[in-house]
């Protein structure tokens, strides 16, 4: 352990010596500081708070990511390039410890840089929680600076399933389908099974339940918060449909009734419900009535959900960084594994690389989803399917898996709605970011490292 | 003072006598190929080599730049892979990690830690052995203390010159008090002071039983510490041996004495001419060496108290890399007498190797002869002789004839 924290406190010194530490601390700082100025907003408080946590925090994740990568490729190709790592590679230390202490040493330093800008932006958003008049700070408190469970409508994959191979059936009994186009009149008839599931006719209501879970029992006496987005068919000349929401069970629970809203589509209301609308079994009924004259469809992902509080905003807020962090630890090992067999430009160079493909993953998330790498109609379904696909499609497949399993966790996400992160969410995040992502980068580079000849280069001093 | 030189002058410093047969390093037909990405062979840097080094010796490789001292002392550190043969240091592989903790080994150029200051650097390489931390200080102030650099300790090693550098890689070096010191270039870009400390060091620690594995390119440091060279050219050894084997001139001997009567120097160079070809005799006054004279005017500038504010001489050394100080030999205080920094009397300068002796019984004996003495010469044959025998002498010592 000794060895191991000589090295990490040598990365330390390089940082406060070269100045790194202070440089991205300030800029840290300055973009915590400088956003709230810059950035525009809804002119709620709610809003605003939104804005400020999503774009202060992706700030920060940008700039530390980038720093870890710079310092995890330069602290190893650097050492190799300039010969120090033969003085300490000669000394009883393993280089799996050189590796791993190198890979601390940023990690620690990660720490207190997300230490001290995570304070800055939650002393911040205190602050200025603090100046709002009372009923604004409810709503943020309520809505945004807490954490948040949340139930949402059942995605009814079996029954869509089910439903779309019975009427695919039924279709091919009609008038038989070549094999080549099973597959997309399939892909059809699912999304249509599913707009049945989503689409609120209009002068027609839809009813959901919600189950609350466990939740429940600690739910009585609370306000419930609606988060529902939805789509339309037609745009409304005020950009806006109006509707109302409705909750709870005659004789059964409270009942509760919005008044007529007027909501824009494609964005996401939130709308507090009167407490004690749901059943003893914990069963939430909500019900929709579309008085447009056109067609409204909520998303059985994400158009309907309910929140309700589970805790505090500061701790969630710690979990959140954790998360944050352990994305970071990605970074430094993918950094680090890089230097282990590239020079300082050409390992930097790569791992700016595979960040940008992670940023564009959705473009491999569409090639996946299309199946092809181009070519592909959308009003037909039809694609050239080359040769070229039958290679880079699986290879885009693996990728984005190995992507998603950081890119699953969302903190930003979750702390600028007020979602609960939870500790489970975090342990998960632990074992797939760190103890797997990282850990399979780690021991490439480590591997790498080992086999390498450290004293190939001539001194650049 | 005056010599007879009928030999090359063989190496002066007494050989170590503490070698005890226990091979430390084994090279069994090394062999290191550098190649390109696509694997094409593009230097044999060192070519089917094969040596052993046993504890207790100072052992030298020598050779040209790029000869393959350095590729070898690389692989024997485990910093590049043999593309061919055999390497054991203490019975392992040189990767063997455990075995690290008992090697030192100063590299070509001081590949230290720029921004970290003199005493962080000894503090990190002492981390790094496991040391705990009142045994780290110690040895940090000791060994700054040695290499002239307690007053620097602060100072960032990116701001050294590149004598102190070496001096701060010397001591890394010699922090964990290694069983084998690997120097390459040790004194390259020293003074002759720190030159002289460095050598004297290396022989201290060789008394201690240490085994110094010493790659040079200067033949004078080379010649003044180690007990066996290897002679590199192309990657391959060739010569190997103790210096004296490799130096010496069996028919050939040197007298040195005090400067002598010009008569009794006519009657010893009669009697060699009676043996041996005047083309085949050389009388010379010696010399001092260089180093000798430099060191000697150094400490009188430093008697006198003149300031530097560069490294200073360096002090005795380090208490646990000398063992027991209380039990040390009597050539071991010598060696630390001789590389203190404490001022001692300067004028005349005197050389740091003892000066041999002149036995004044073995040179009369040397003057006699066990043949008969021939008969006396008349008064004429007498002077005709004189005569000759002094302008021999005359042309021999180059003074024109009286």
């Amino acid at each position: 352990m000794q060895r191991l924290l000589a090295i990490a406190w040598l990365t330390w010194k390089a940082a406060f010596r070269f100045r790194l530490f202070i440089v991205v601390a300030v800029l840290l700082l300055a973009s915590v500081v400088a956003l709230p100025i810059l950035i525009k907003d809804d002119g709620t408080a709610r809003g605003f708070t939104q804005i400020l946590l999503t774009y202060t925090l992706s700030t920060i994740t940008a700039l530390l990511g980038l720093s870890t990568l710079w310092l995890a490729c330069g602290t190893l190709a650097r050492d190799i390039e300039d010969c120090q790592i033969q003085v300490v590679a000669v000394k009883p230390i393993a280089r799996w410890q050189i590796w791993l202490g190198k890979w601390l040493g940023i990690m620690s330093l990660n720490a207190a840089l997300l230490f001290i800008s995570g304070a800055s932006v939650y002393a911040l958003l205190q602050w200025r929680a603090g100046r709002l008049p009372a009923d604004e700070q409810k709503v943020l408190r309520n809505e945004v600076l807490v954490s948040r469970g949340s139930a949402k409508i059942p995605t009814m994959e079996k029954e869509i399933e089910a439903q779309t191979e019975e009427v695919l059936q039924d279709r091919i009994k009609k008038r038989p389908v070549e094999n080549a186009y099973l597959p997309e009149v399939k892909k059809q008839i699912r999304e249509q099974v599913k707009a049945d599931l989503q689409v609120v006719p209009p002068g027609y209501s839809r009813q959901w339940e919600i189950e609350l879970g466990p939740a429940h029992r600690y739910l009585r006496d609370q306000p419930l918060f609606l988060r529902v987005k939805f789509n339309s068919a037609e745009k409304s000349p005020s950009g806006t449909f109006d509707g109302v929401f409705g909750a709870g069970v005659p004789r059964k629970t409270q009942l509760w009734r919005s008044d007529m809203l007027s909501l824009a589509p494609d964005t996401f209301h939130e709308i507090e419900i009167t407490p004690n609308c749901f059943d003893e079994n914990g069963v939430l009924t909500l019900t929709f009535g579309n008085p447009n004259t056109t067609a409204l469809l909520f998303p059985l992902e994400d158009g309907v959900e309910v929140l309700y509080r589970e805790g505090g905003f500061g701790l969630n807020f710690v979990r959140g960084l954790t998360i944050i962090f352990c994305w970071m630890g990605v970074l430094a090992a993918l950094g680090l594994a890089a230097a282990s067999f590239l020079s300082f430009t050409v390992a930097a160079f790569f791992s700016m690389g595979v960040l940008a493909m992670v940023l564009c993953s959705g473009t491999l998330a569409n090639a996946v989803s299309e199946g092809t790498i181009g070519g592909y109609n959308a009003e037909t379904g039809s694609k050239p399917g080359t040769a070229a696909d039958t290679v880079i499609i699986p290879a885009f497949k693996a990728v984005l898996k190995v992507i998603n399993l950081a890119k699953d966790f969302s903190p930003v996400d979750s702390l600028s709605t007020g979602r609960t992160i939870s500790w489970g969410t975090l342990g998960v995040a632990f074992g797939r970011i760190i103890l797997l992502l990282a850990g399979i980068i780690a021991l490439f580079g480590i591997a790498v490292f080992t086999r390498r000849e450290l004293a190939t280069a001539q001194g650049t001093q | 003072m005056s010599s007879a030189i009928l030999e090359p002058t063989p190496r002066a410093n007494t050989e170590s006598a503490s070698s005890n047969g226990e091979t430390v390093i084994s090279v069994r037909g090394l062999t290191k190929v550098f190649k390109d990405f696509w694997g094409r062979a593009k230097a044999r840097a060192v070519d089917n080599v094969d040596f052993e080094v046993k504890r207790g010796e100072v052992f030298g490789l020598l050779g040209p730049n790029g000869s393959g001292k350095s590729t070898t002392v690389k692989l024997l550190l485990g910093l590049l892979y043999p593309t061919k043969g055999h390497i054991q240091v203490f019975g392992h592989s040189p990767r063997h990690v455990a075995t690290k903790s008992r090697i030192g080994y100063l590299p070509e150029e001081s590949y230290l830690y720029r921004y970290l200051n003199s005493r962080e650097t000894l503090e990190f390489f002492g981390n790094l052995f496991h040391l705990d931390s009142a045994d780290r200080r110690n040895r940090t102030e000791q060994l700054l203390e040695m290499v002239g650099l307690s007053q620097a300790r602060l100072r960032a090693v990116g701001e050294f010159s590149k004598g102190m550098q070496r001096r701060i890689g010397l001591a890394q070096a010699l922090i964990n008090d290694p069983d084998l010191v690997i120097l390459d270039e040790p004194t390259s870009g020293l003074d002759p002071i720190g030159c002289r400390e460095v050598k004297d060091l290396i022989l201290a620690l060789a008394r201690r039983g240490k085994t110094v594995i010493l790659s040079s390119h200067l033949l004078s440091d080379v010649e003044d510490v180690c007990d066996r060279v290897v002679i590199y050219y192309g990657g391959k050894i060739q010569a190997m041996g103790t210096l004296k084997e490799l130096l010496a001139t069996p028919d050939a001997i040197q007298i040195t004495t005090p400067a002598l009567p010009r008569a009794t120097m006519e009657r010893v160079l009669e009697l060699i001419l009676k043996d041996v070809a005047e083309d085949k005799v050389r009388i010379d006054t010696p010399t001092k060496n260089l180093e000798s004279y430099f060191l000697g005017v150094v400490q009188n500038a430093r008697a006198a108290a003149a300031q530097t504010s560069g490294a200073m001489s360096g002090a005795r050394v380090a208490a646990y890399l000398r063992g027991d100080a209380e039990q040390a030999s009597q050539g071991e205080k010598i060696l630390e007498r001789l590389s203190a920094a404490a001022p001692a009397p300067i004028a005349p300068v005197a050389p740091l190797r003892p000066a041999d002796t002149v036995d004044e019984n073995k040179l009369a004996a040397l003057a006699q002869t066990s043949e008969p003495a021939p008969a006396p010469k008349t008064e004429p044959e007498k002077a005709v002789e004189l005569e000759k025998a002094n302008e021999k002498l005359s042309s021999l010592l180059g003074k024109p004839k009286q």
